[in-house]
């Protein structure tokens, strides 16, 4: 898969898990524990996909998704939620612009998978532009 | 000779003269030899114009009075013939021709040869009298209408031993006894063998001792049936204030209480939801970690086989987990239902073959359909309502494992609603379990998790539905769900 990408996680259990399941679809994985962390990375180096927990202490998930678009709009971002299908949530996040969302309530299967689908998609379509 | 002297004489006719009665006194040919100054003032003529006169016309100006005079002059004449003191009620017109009732006492004068000498009538003015009698009479005819034709509120009246004396027709509606089955039957009929015994007792004392008591009780119903009233009792006091019974005043409140259960319920629920919400997610983080690590490790291949077997039981365990914390969001779910216009009896067709994939008896579950032909289609989330269908019509199979009969009934609720009634004739539901029905977690089945029916509730919420249910232990149970028309 090959993908550059950061993690944004606020506990680091996930963010390692995130980092062993992506390391072995062979991507280059960075993790950072907070929005203001995330927008400092973005900031210096170029990442293909951020996963980027909606529920984070400090900065949410919500506004730092909004200050990455802004910074970076071709910057493909997905969602990682907790609380499941919620259809606000979902709402929101399209409308700031994220490509894709993923429940951690999934099996990691399809987690696997839905990751790399949204990031194809979303890649494919930002060369397409 | 007189027993009087010439002084008491003297005064013995002033007192006449002003004693405030009609005093007149005639001779046997019915002229007038004595009167009171009440004569003349009622019959409003001068005493010279009385006196010698007969007697009917001094009280009866009126020609018209010719039916009076007849009844009156019959009275006296008995008193004549038999010579016997009577009493009569008349009716004269005084000078301004207003009736005045009078209660007349006619007295034969007799000579000491027992001759009729005269006679003696003394009239007293009832006419004030008569007319509070009157307009009690009417207070009597408001109260008696009242009392039969209120019908929000039963009104019954016991005598002091708790017999029925009065019983009206909000009663009969709301205890379903007929007027003539109940009355002097003894009151503790319409209430619980419980309340005759302790409570009744009790009311009344406190009646008796305070003049009026108010109680939230439970009453019973002629089959038997009890039901929630807010009932006051009050004494019944006779017109010299001596207390001759009670009164009890029903109002059922049913439907209040009902409302009051659904908004408990619905707070409760919309708490639990958040809590819920909120757990599930703080236990979304670690088990996802969980689950993440153990396929990790599953899916390297030089595991022992031991390693592998416990990792599978392990898996199969966080998977257990995840499917109820799915549930449980399920049942928090904030989304507001996907509306689109839905068919109803399509969608329970739709629905119905579903049920064979699910092989819980192998005894026979016959599923009798009655569909209302004239059911608008509702606005509603298609896979939200396939799911509460699923779930109502699965659960009937489960509390029929000897078989039965699953009957799915639409019809259309009063041009507003389209009202589905899902009916087994399963094992039931305990009135106890009843309430708890719709509450998370809480389940009568061997494995269930207490979220099916939680869930249901909440999207027929979601949809400004309602969902009911009524169940009898080893008849059956019925669920009831009302969704608006589009």
């Amino acid at each position: 898969m090959g993908y550059k990408v950061l993690v944004v996680d606020d506990e680091a259990p996930v963010r390692d898990l995130f980092n062993d399941l992506l390391v072995k679809e062979k991507c280059i994985v960075r993790c950072v524990s907070s929005g203001e962390s995330a927008l400092n990375a973005i900031d210096k180096e170029d990442f293909d996909v951020v996963l980027l927990d909606i529920k984070l202490s400090g900065m949410s998930g919500l506004e730092a998704l909004k200050k990455i678009k802004e910074l970076k709009t071709d910057l493909i971002v997905i969602m990682i939620t907790g609380f499941g299908y919620d259809e606000d949530l979902i709402a929101k996040s399209r409308e700031y612009g994220c490509s894709g969302y993923i429940g951690k309530n999934m099996p990691i299967s399809q987690i696997i998978s839905s990751f790399k689908l949204f990031a194809k998609t979303a890649k494919e379509k930002s060369k397409e532009i | 000779m007189s027993p009087f002297t010439q002084e008491s004489e003297k005064l013995l006719f002033r007192l006449i003269d002003k004693a405030n009665v009609l005093f007149l006194y005639f001779d046997v040919d019915g002229n007038v030899s004595i009167c009171n100054k009440k004569v003349e003032t009622i019959a409003a003529k001068n005493r010279e114009d009385i006196l010698g006169k007969n007697w009917l016309n001094v009280l009866y100006r009126d020609s018209n009075a010719a039916i009076k005079q007849q009844m009156f002059k019959a009275v006296i004449d008995d008193s004549i013939k038999y010579r016997r003191t009577n009493t009569f009620e008349g009716v004269i017109s005084d000078k301004d021709n207003n009736e005045r009732f009078i209660f007349w006492s006619i007295t034969p004068m007799l000579t000491e040869t027992e001759g009729l000498e005269g006679i003696l009538l003394v009239g007293d003015d009832i006419t004030e009298l008569k007319e509070s009698e009157a307009s009690s009479k009417k207070i009597d005819e408001i109260l008696r209408s009242i009392f039969s034709n209120i019908k929000e509120y039963a009104l019954y009246v016991v005598n002091l031993d708790g017999n029925i004396t009065y019983y009206g027709m909000g009663s009969e509606m709301m205890f379903g006894w007929q007027k003539n089955e109940i009355v002097f039957k003894h009151v503790s009929l319409l209430c619980t063998a419980d309340d005759a015994k302790n409570k009744l007792p009790f009311i009344l004392e406190q009646v008796k001792r305070y003049g009026q008591y108010e109680t939230e009780i439970e009453l019973i119903r002629k089959d038997g049936q009890s039901f929630p009233v807010i009932l006051t009792v009050n004494q019944f006091l006779d017109a010299e204030s001596n207390l001759t019974g009670y009164i009890f005043m029903a109002k059922d409140i049913t439907e209040s209480k009902k409302l009051e259960y659904q908004i408990f319920q619905t707070e409760k629920l919309a708490a639990i939801g958040q809590l819920a919400a909120g757990m599930a997610h703080e236990i979304n983080n670690p088990l996802f970690v969980i689950s993440g690590r153990i396929e990790m490790l599953l899916a390297e291949t030089r595991l022992a086989r031991k390693v592998k077997e416990g990792l599978d039981i392990v898996k199969a365990q966080a998977d257990r987990i995840r499917k109820l914390v799915d549930q449980l969001l399920e049942f928090s779910r904030k989304a507001p239902p996907k509306l689109e216009t839905i068919n109803i009896n399509e969608t329970i067709e739709g629905v119905l073959p579903l049920l064979s994939y699910h092989k819980f008896t192998s005894a026979t579950v016959n599923i009798e359909k009655d569909l209302a032909g004239d059911l608008s289609p509702i606005k509603g989330d298609l896979n939200q309502l396939q799911e509460v269908f699923v779930n109502l019509m699965l659960n009937a199979y489960q509390s029929m494992p000897e078989g039965g009969r699953l009957s799915i009934k639409t019809r259309n609720f009063q041009n507003l609603y389209a009202q589905i009634m899902i009916s087994d004739t399963g094992h039931g539901i305990s009135q106890q379990d009843l309430k708890n029905l719709f509450m998370p977690f809480f389940s009568t089945k061997k494995n269930g998790t207490g979220l099916g029916l939680s869930i249901c509730y909440n999207i027929i919420k979601n949809h400004n539905g309602s969902i009911e249910v009524e169940s009898q232990v080893n008849k059956g149970t019925t669920f009831i769900i009302r969704l608006p028309f589009a």
